[in-house]
């Protein structure tokens, strides 16, 4: 198949950006679609051009690394999936094909593709963590906790961080992203002990950061390659709620 | 975090706007009550606004609540408006297919029912508390100066109710979430009641222009 590239590209982010074409001929329709920008930088090499600069890392959508804009949706257009898990047979021979950074203030571009998602990190360091004390691993059956909440949690743990819900946001707002984190502590025992402080630090480093408002469209849930669901974003906002309840009754 | 931290960080002004809405819908639903008389007839009506008036003091305390719900909404809509603007960087390619239209053009319909409320409050408010000059409540309502009998007053009436139960729409859902009902034993009875709001209410109040300010007339 052959296909019409268009991407995005930008020295830095003291730089200004603009999309460029690219023709790409014979592609394999079996071929992964980092397999196809492999196969440009190739051919950019040995033109002896700047080859486009994309992250990636396991290339088994487990990792987070890897994500952008394919024709205005994060990781393209097969539903739960990442970039990297994104196949040629997805598009039609001729198609064209627009690829940008995922969009937002708060992640500025680094080049190209590849976008700084760095505001994430800190919003994990800020509080997304348990404080246990290291030391010999205890019975496994010493806390129990029940399936349905051991599911939940696992859920919302399978977030990879990469990102797409910021992109798909009209707002870039990371709520889908921060409502993970704060769901898979607060839904198991571990978690218990730091549950109020942990959601009043990641909320004020979301908001530190710069991203959005949610404005509870859905967007960020219908594009997330790990299937993070909208009930996330409405724990996160219970336990916002039920934090300040309880600092503000008793303190007085 | 201090009460105001709460109120200003993105999640608080976003519980501010669930609760001012939701408080504001409430009244909507006993302002539709009071509207359903005109159908009963004009004793009827004017009986029951004069309660109203007779209750004085406490109608003012009422409305001076109302009134500020509405600023507190509109303010904080405005300003989450703007600052979701500043998180957002221009895009090539941005899709919008996941977006609900009614969620992205709350900003929008929020304004055109503000528009709607400042008018409303200049005519039917500002004549049944000041400028009655001699008529009926019942008379205003349905004259043709600022009631029903005029076409272009009624018109404008029913767009910005469909509006509003447009904006309701995204706002019902937008506040399950907000106040974390999402998720909880009571989604689905919050859900079924918020359907009341969005549709069967606003259409409850757009009757009234469709029946007395057209229907009337031709039947």
């Amino acid at each position: 198949m052959n296909i019409n590239l268009k991407i995005w590209r930008q020295k830095s982010n003291k730089t200004e950006g603009k999309l460029h074409k690219y023709r790409l001929e014979n592609v394999d329709p079996n071929i992964s679609f980092l397999e196809m920008l492999d196969i440009l930088n190739n051919k950019l090499i040995k033109e002896q051009q700047d080859p486009v600069a994309f992250d990636h890392d396991c290339r088994e959508g487990i990792c987070g690394s890897c994500g952008f804009m394919i024709n205005g949706r994060p990781h393209g257009p097969q539903k739960a999936t990442t970039v990297c898990q994104l196949h040629m047979r997805s598009f039609n021979d001729e198609d064209d094909i627009l690829l940008e950074p995922f969009r937002a203030k708060s992640f500025g571009v680094i080049k190209d593709l590849s976008v700084d998602r760095q505001s994430f990190d800190r919003i994990i360091s800020s509080a997304g963590f348990v404080s246990v004390n290291t030391g010999e691993a205890g019975e496994a059956n010493q806390i129990p906790i029940d399936k349905s909440n051991a599911d939940e949690a696992f859920l919302s743990a399978a977030c990879i961080g990469c990102g797409a819900c910021v992109a798909a946001c009209k707002n870039s707002s990371a709520m889908l992203f921060t409502s993970a984190k704060v769901s898979h502590l607060a839904l198991l025992p571990q978690g218990e002990k730091e549950k109020k402080e942990r959601v009043n630090k990641m909320v004020a480093t979301m908001d530190a950061e710069g991203f959005g408002a949610c404005t509870n469209t859905g967007a960020c849930s219908a594009e997330c390659p790990k299937e993070i669901g909208q009930t996330n974003i409405a724990r996160l906002n219970r336990e916002f709620i039920k934090a300040q309840a309880s600092n503000l009754f008793e303190k007085k | 975090m201090s009460i105001f931290q709460i109120l200003t960080s993105s999640i608080g002004r976003k519980i501010l706007m669930a609760i001012t809405g939701l408080l504001l819908s409430f009244f909507m639903a006993f302002h539709l009550l009071g509207n359903l008389f005109l159908f009963v007839g004009e004793a009827a009506f004017n009986g029951y606004v004069e309660k109203l008036h007779k209750l004085g003091f406490l109608i003012r305390i009422a409305e001076f609540f109302l009134l500020a719900f509405v600023l507190s909404h509109a303010y904080n809509g405005i300003l989450l408006w703007w600052e979701n603007r500043k998180a957002k960087e221009k895009t090539e390619s941005y899709s919008k297919e996941n977006t609900p239209s009614s969620a992205r053009y709350a900003a929008f319909t929020g304004s055109v029912i503000f528009i709607f409320l400042a008018t409303h409050w200049a005519t039917f408010w500002y004549k049944f508390n000041y400028d009655l000059q001699g008529m009926s409540y019942y008379e205003v309502v349905l004259g043709d100066e600022v009631g029903f009998a005029n076409p272009f007053f009624s018109v404008f009436y029913i767009i910005a109710i469909a509006l509003l139960g447009y904006h309701l729409k995204h706002g019902f859902s937008s506040a399950g979430q907000t106040l974390g009902i999402v998720g909880t034993e009571y989604e689905k009875i919050y859900n079924n009641l918020s359907v009341i709001f969005w549709f069967w209410i606003p259409l409850g109040f757009i009757s009234i222009p469709v029946w007395f300010g057209f229907l009337v007339r031709i039947i």
